[in-house]
């Protein structure tokens, strides 16, 4: 009997804020389907999402964010792990390595945007130093790196932020399951790498496959990146969401809602395929209860 | 283990406290005046507010601004009415985003007071209902010092005041380029071609719908269009988009010339005037017309830079103080906003942050004028009866996001 | 041989990534001092000490605002690993109806962007009285953070597996003892990530506070962002750095303590044994 009762007892606050946080979408998302009382809207209609689908520019939104956030989600992860595989496999990362590792995590994304922009802009470091060199003469011969309409300017910055980003949400469990359990099969004769592809790797598959959801939904629904160093046009989903919230005529709010439920649920399709993907192994641990 | 549960109570006793600190926030908000009566009085006003705090809501990003509100007015507000200000840095797009929530959810006693507003998102939060008024006929300043007449302090955008909102500042549209790089400074929308075709991949202004950037759009449908024609015009876009055709088809032909070829526009303001600062651009625009001097005089921008202005003028605004409507403290917004329009203060922004000043020069007294008089407003600016004399109204509010829409379809990449 | 060949290349992968993170960071410091750093020189052509000055103007109000943000975001750290934990072992360690179903919602959060659940949740909190309080703020944030909190610590749970707790319950120990003494410090490297995402996530806050604290409750970032938005590069570079130095020391604590707790509490469970 306690123990029928001990999973409600654990999960009681949880499910608290949960509730909170359901009340909070719900209200988002009726707002995108015109309700809000204070402009003097008041009937439900799918109007805003018909518009907002039908604009020209929508598609091509559409498809510029997915690819940014498919690059910059499947590089960081990439990145991220190796670079964890290899902190690991070295032993003994000092405490100053994951001290500086942290920096990026903790570094604002407007400001990760000023460190790329210093950089690789046509004024940037690099661009002076080819000039200094003679390899070009004008700023506009340097290559067009930010404000590109491929996003490259983008996805540099999520990588900088977000591969230290993969090594720090995976390591220490990585660290933890090489340290047990790869000891012990290094011990019995494997090598150092087949170990960490065979043993370690698929352990923290949970945990990697979690963190590239995590940066794939964040870049798909974050403005402040692609506002500083995205082109004029494309521009990605949630940098129209930001403009039609900033709309000056807050009857406009609708649109930003709609655009927003739009990015809600791409993320919501995504996070149903890691539920799908999650599931067997939520499940497995339950069985060997 | 006795240490770490007592560590553990440590920690929760710290969240309870700050809880507590939460609870304690409460009885400062009680304490302030719910309303204010139509006929109660200024001098009753200044006793009611006595010992409140008044919360001002606006944009944040200027350190020297920031500095002035918080060692300047907040301590003469202390000293004088017993007032304690709090200054919030918020855009305004959250503000009202804020307010909107508060109202909706039915709040009397709203946490913002005054607001920094102007333009666009004043007509939208007046209609809404989310502003107090009209209260500028109760403050005294006001009706001393203030052209009520002028169309500078009725209108907002063209869109009429009737008194929901004070003058805080003058604004006016100016472009700065640095003399010992660019001796010709374009004085025309045609000069400006010139200018841009001599430049190329130098010359290029805020991707709409930045503030300065959609002024600057506006400055040149002007030039291109005239202006008379849009003071009056309905805020539909077929007709919008036949008037300003001539001007989008102007800016296409820029296209070729711009940084990064016009396909790409720089995001705000700020980052044009960093491009500037580092020598990307050589033409960069502002709507602080005297803050060229305050650059200059940081060393952000060479002793050569020079602010200047289109022949047939450029677009200036004025930008204003607002009540919200569900303040929790009218009164004391009041007297602040009354403070903000004396000669005093007014001639202490002028000298410190170069703002252009609101009131009536022909109400002010002998000495008055000349603390205004005295001010030297430094390098680079053009002279305030000449900037003023070259002052073009702004478009009706409901024009500009219009404008804002039609160039990004019509001239952004194109 | 082939151990020296794979250390070098050990520390060369490393050196690229530390440079690779460090080498923006400096621009960091050097743009603090720069007035102005025109094409196409390497070097800025005037300094000034301008921003240190002015942000020394503020010291006092930057102090109270920096002790207040760190309380308010170690207290959502805390309060994430801890409902954390519980989560994890409620998900992993129990059998109930409808565990798939809070599973989900447990990560719906990274789901939303936080401007729309900020939005939503402002009038909820309105009516509910939580707004312009630091409680608020911190359930907010706890709702923001919990999701990274659980995430973390249920693929800790799950790697540690319940085994060493049941022996222990065998043993004779109450649950919260054998919980405390085995499973805890072995979660502690995984608990001490937990907290400190959750930390950084409610430090970095801006849209959200400024939504339920309305203003009323003041952290460092909603002072910084105006900056950062402005355009003036040394001011914005001079609270950046302030707010990396800060999280960094706060990091560096919560470390400590957590070491400090691996030593004596971990340290027990084996020597016993």
């Amino acid at each position: 009997m306690k123990d029928k009762l001990m999973p409600y007892v654990l999960l009681a606050p949880q499910i608290l804020l949960t509730l909170l946080f359901m009340i909070g979408l719900v209200t988002g998302i009726t707002q995108s389907l015109g309700v809000i009382p204070a402009f003097g809207l008041k009937k439900p209609t799918l109007l805003y999402y018909k518009e907002v689908l039908s604009r020209p520019d929508m598609m091509r939104s559409v498809l510029y964010s997915l690819r940014i956030a498919l690059f910059s989600s499947v590089l960081a992860t990439a990145g991220g792990v190796f670079f964890c595989g290899v902190c690991v496999m070295g032993k003994k990362t000092q405490v100053a390595v994951m001290r500086i590792i942290q920096l990026p995590i903790i570094v604002p994304h407007v400001v990760t945007a000023l460190f790329i922009i210093n950089i690789f802009s046509r004024n940037g470091i690099l661009a002076r130093a080819a000039y200094a060199l003679g390899m070009i003469q004008e700023q506009q011969q340097f290559p067009m790196l930010i404000y590109d309409p491929h996003g490259i300017g983008i996805i540099m910055a999520y990588l900088w932020k977000e591969i230290p980003f993969i090594i720090y949400f995976v390591i220490a469990l990585m660290a933890n399951i090489n340290g047990s359990l790869g000891e012990a099969a290094t011990n019995l004769g494997a090598k150092t790498w087949t170990v960490f592809w065979r043993v370690t790797l698929p352990l923290c598959r949970n945990t990697i496959i979690s963190g590239f959801l995590i940066i794939f939904v964040f870049a798909l629904g974050a403005y402040e990146l692609p506002l500083l160093l995205g082109a004029t046009v494309p521009k990605a989903l949630p940098v129209l969401a930001y403009q039609e919230y900033i709309h000056p005529d807050l009857r406009n709010r609708p649109y930003a809602m709609a655009l927003n439920g739009i990015i809600i649920a791409i993320s919501l399709i995504s996070s149903l395929l890691y539920f799908l993907m999650m599931r067997k192994s939520v499940k497995c641990l339950t069985e060997e209860q | 283990m006795k240490k770490r549960i007592s560590a553990a109570l440590l920690a929760v006793a710290i969240a309870f406290s700050m809880t507590a600190c939460g609870n304690n926030e409460r009885p400062k908000e009680e304490n302030k005046t719910a309303s204010v009566t139509e006929e109660m009085s200024f001098e009753t006003m200044k006793e009611e507010a006595k010992g409140t705090t008044v919360t001002f809501y606006g944009w944040g990003g200027d350190e020297k601004l920031n500095e002035w509100l918080d060692n300047t007015f907040a301590p003469a507000m202390k000293e004088t009415y017993d007032i304690t200000m709090e200054r919030v840095p918020m855009d305004i797009d959250q503000v009202l985003s804020q307010l909107s929530g508060e109202i909706q959810a039915g709040e009397k006693n709203g946490s913002i007071d005054m607001i920094w507003i102007n333009g666009e998102n004043f007509r939208s939060a007046k209609e809404n209902n989310m502003l107090y008024g009209p209260f500028v006929d109760k403050l005294p300043n006001f009706q001393d010092y203030v052209d009520a007449k002028s169309k500078d302090v009725t209108l907002d955008f063209a869109y009429p005041i009737e008194g929901f909102e004070a003058p805080y500042g003058k604004a006016q549209i100016v472009m700065i380029a640095d003399t010992a790089v660019t001796p010709d400074m374009p004085k025309s929308a045609e000069d400006f071609k010139e200018f841009v075709r001599k430049y190329p991949g130098k010359v290029t202004y805020p991707a709409l719908p930045d503030f300065t950037g959609s002024a600057f759009v506006r400055n040149i449908i002007y030039e291109i269009c005239g202006y008379e024609q849009f003071l009056d015009m309905k805020g539909d876009k077929e007709t919008v988009k036949a008037a300003v055709e001539p001007a989008m088809a102007y800016l296409r032909e820029l296209n070729p010339y711009l940084w990064n070829e016009g396909k790409t526009f720089p995001d705000s303001s700020t980052t044009l005037d960093n491009m500037f600062s580092d020598g990307e651009v050589v033409l960069n625009m502002t709507y602080d017309a005297y803050g060229t001097a305050v650059k200059i005089a940081d060393g952000a921008y060479t002793q050569t830079t020079q602010s200047f202005q289109f022949e047939k003028g450029t677009i200036g605004n004025t930008n204003f103080m607002a009540i919200a409507a569900n303040s929790g403290n009218k009164a004391g917004a009041m007297v602040a906003i009354n403070e903000m329009l004396s000669p005093e203060i007014q001639a202490d922004r002028y000298d410190t942050l170069k703002v252009i000043p609101v009131l009536d020069n022909s109400k002010l007294s002998k000495e008055q004028k000349a603390s205004f008089d005295g001010v030297d407003l430094g390098k680079g600016t053009i002279p305030q009866e000449e900037l003023l004399s070259k002052r073009l109204p702004e478009m009706p509010a409901e024009l500009v996001p219009i404008i804002e829409e039609i160039w990004t379809e019509e001239v952004a990449g194109k | 041989m082939k151990n020296k060949r794979k250390s070098i290349f050990i520390s060369i992968t490393q050196f690229v990534l530390l440079a690779a993170i460090l080498v923006p960071a400096v621009t960091l410091l050097l743009w603090i001092f720069t007035e102005r750093w025109t094409w196409p020189d390497l070097a800025p052509q005037v300094f000034s000490k301008r921003a240190i000055f002015e942000i020394a103007g503020r010291k006092k109000e930057l102090l109270q605002i920096l002790w207040s943000s760190i309380l308010i975001s170690t207290v959502v750290a805390v309060l994430s690993a801890v409902i954390g934990i519980m989560t994890a072992r409620a998900i992993l360690l129990y059998r109930f109806p409808g565990k798939q179903v809070v599973y989900f919602f447990t990560i719906l959060p990274f789901m939303v962007p936080a401007t729309v659940f900020a939005m939503g949740i402002q009038i909820t909190f309105i009516k509910m009285g939580l707004n312009n309080r630091i409680t608020g703020v911190i359930i907010a944030h706890l709702i923001c953070s919990l999701p990274y909190a659980i995430r973390l610590i249920m693929d800790g749970t799950a790697a540690v597996g319940s085994r060493l707790e049941e022996q222990a319950r065998v043993l004779g120990a109450s649950p919260f003892k054998a919980f405390y003494k085995t499973s805890l410090p072995m979660l502690m490297p995984v608990i001490l990530s937990a907290v400190s995402m959750s930390y950084i996530v409610s430090f970095s806050q801006y849209f959200l506070t400024l939504m339920i604290g309305g203003g009323n409750v003041k952290t460092f970032t909603i002072l910084m962002v105006p900056y950062l938005q402005s355009g003036n590069r040394n001011i914005a570079c001079i609270y950046s750095t302030l707010f990396l130095g800060v999280t960094l020391l706060v990091f560096g604590v919560f470390e400590w303590a957590a070491g400090r707790f691996m030593k004596h509490g971990g340290g027990e469970f084996y020597t016993s044994e």
